[in-house]
């Protein structure tokens, strides 16, 4: 097998006394999707960090071989990022933006209009990133780390700030960069979307490397698939009496607010909804 | 290199847009105007001063409002990316992180020296069709000294920019500082000199210690070549080290005041890793 592109031993981060990051292992070969899972402060965002070499950490961190540790510049020329929270000046247009991360990643400006194309937003080229949607600012950001063709992509919750459609269109975007062999680490917290995205899931929990496997071990350990139903209005306890009669008793049924989410997936156009699964 | 230098733009770019650089070049192109014109009502005649007395005027609004909006707009190089959450993307680029600071000051004091510039350059051109005395080698003398004085207050804001979490705490060293160098030195000083048997030479070694103060004594030097007005200190200037030696020793100390606090902003930031 090729050596991998990404090869983490061992990392370690510390905040005062507070493991964040707990003896973390795990190697990435080209043409892979990860999904880095984990409930908020499991220490997602700092492993990132670490992949980046911007943060101190114990242990090694190689990208294409190169240590992030002393080779941080060359190891981030093959890496693009994309931030859970827009980080483009909200002033500069979308072409002023992308030419500024072109300069620091050495790609020529022709690129500028190649990556538009492909995020979809050749028509904003001009437009100011203040004016764009949530969903286009994500696409914007990863448009900006496409620059340069990085073989290594680190998403960092991408999908957390955005409503349904704009999750959707990411999405769609993920699925094509997928299709064209880039090696995409993902991480999230939302378990719900990921089956036949990603190629392979790792749990952090407390720091700690908890699983590492394929998605399909991980729903499978999990207990298999997990079925949302809302079932508000529609006589709760006479449907919940029925699935006990099913063998499906108490214990495994969760009562749950209704979250915005919930709200959005059912005002979403009748269409939409039958895309989802 | 080219990292830098893209940094430097975008900075220079974000200036250009924000209403502080903006504010800054009106208000001084406005005061240099007025002080000039106003200047020569004291002696009973209103209209423009000559290049040389516009000079000093400047030279005690310069020393204030220069080395303030230096400190303010340096203490947010870093720190106002902290603050929006904008830092690590920008570290996650490929690109070193003295490149960054490196470039963040550059673009900073070039905007600053631009707006300085402008305002400068307006009313020198004015009081140059406006009157016929000419000392416009003393007053270009004086704008070279300011912009001096910005790049080594703008370092001293990056110092302060780096060590904070919080675009707010940056402002809050940057003013302590502001106030230390301005107002309060120069008292201490007093005091000090009141005190203590401090001779010509302690009070050149004190006087090293504020890049403001440097400036200040510099302009004077340049302006009153006979430097009476510095009195007892003036005299000691001359008689060991004369006008070149002391304008030597004086620009020497500025530009350690510039070189010094980049040099310390960066080792800090480099530490910042952790």
């Amino acid at each position: 097998m090729d050596a991998p592109l990404v090869q983490v031993e061992r990392v370690s981060r510390r905040y005062g006394a507070r493991a964040v990051l707990d003896s973390v292992s795990f190697a990435a070969h080209e043409g892979e999707v990860l999904a880095l899972l984990g409930a908020n402060g499991a220490g997602k965002t700092t492993l990132l960090k670490c992949l980046l070499g911007v943060i101190a950490f114990e242990g090694d961190v190689r990208i294409a071989g190169l240590p992030v540790a002393t080779r941080g510049k060359d190891a981030r020329r093959l890496i693009g990022y994309v931030p859970q929270l827009p980080s483009l000046p909200e002033d500069d247009r979308c072409e002023e933006a992308l030419a500024f991360v072109a300069e620091l990643r050495g790609a020529p400006p022709r690129e500028i209009d190649r990556v538009l194309e492909t995020v979809q937003l050749g028509a904003q080229r001009r437009q100011r990133i203040g004016e764009l949607s949530g969903g286009m600012r994500q696409r914007l950001a990863t448009a900006a780390a496409l620059l340069g063709d990085p073989r290594l992509l680190l998403l960092d919750e991408p999908t957390a700030s955005l409503d349904a459609e704009s999750r959707a269109e990411f999405e769609a975007l993920l699925a094509r960069l997928r299709g064209a062999g880039k090696t995409v680490l993902l991480s999230t917290h939302a378990l719900d979307r990921l089956e036949g995205m990603v190629t392979r899931a790792l749990v952090l929990h407390e720091g700690a490397l908890a699983f590492d496997g394929t998605f399909a071990e991980l729903t499978k350990r999990a207990g298999g698939r997990r079925y949302v139903i809302n079932i508000n209005g529609h006589q709760p306890d006479a449907i919940l009496r029925a699935l006990g009669e099913l063998g499906v008793g108490s214990d495994r049924v969760e009562r749950a607010p209704t979250t915005w989410a919930d709200v959005a997936r059912a005002i979403a156009p009748r269409r939409d909804r039958e895309q989802q699964p | 290199m080219s990292a830098v230098l893209a940094v430097t733009r975008r900075e220079v770019r974000a200036a250009v847009r924000s209403s502080w650089l903006a504010g800054y070049a009106i208000i001084f192109t406005a005061l240099a105007l007025t002080l000039a014109f106003l200047g020569e009502r004291n002696l009973g005649d209103v209209g423009f001063e000559n290049f040389s007395r516009t000079t000093a005027s400047l030279l005690n609004l310069c020393l204030l409002l220069a080395p303030l909006v230096a400190l303010l707009l340096g203490s947010g190089a870093i720190a106002g990316e902290r603050d929006r959450g904008t830092l690590t993307y920008l570290l996650a680029q490929p690109i070193d992180r003295w490149e960054l600071l490196l470039g963040k000051y550059a673009g900073v004091s070039l905007a600053i020296g631009l707006a300085t510039l402008l305002g400068f350059g307006a009313a020198g051109l004015w009081i140059a069709l406006m009157t016929s005395s000419m000392a416009a080698g003393t007053y270009l003398l004086f704008v070279a000294l300011v912009l001096l004085l910005i790049l080594a207050m703008t370092g001293l804001g990056l110092i302060a920019s780096v060590l904070s979490a919080t675009r707010v705490q940056a402002l809050g060293i940057a003013l302590l500082v502001w106030a230390v160098a301005v107002l309060f030195f120069d008292l201490v000083l007093i005091g000090m000199v009141s005190a203590t048997s401090l001779g010509g030479g302690g009070l050149l070694a004190a006087l090293l210690l504020n890049p403001i103060e440097i400036a200040r004594v510099l302009a004077i030097i340049h302006l009153e070549p006979d430097l009476q007005v510095l009195g007892p200190f003036g005299s000691y200037l001359l008689e060991r080290l004369g006008t070149g030696g002391a304008t030597a020793v004086l620009v020497a100390g500025l530009l350690a005041w510039i070189a010094a606090p980049v040099a310390v902003a960066a080792w800090l930031f480099e530490g910042g890793r952790d």
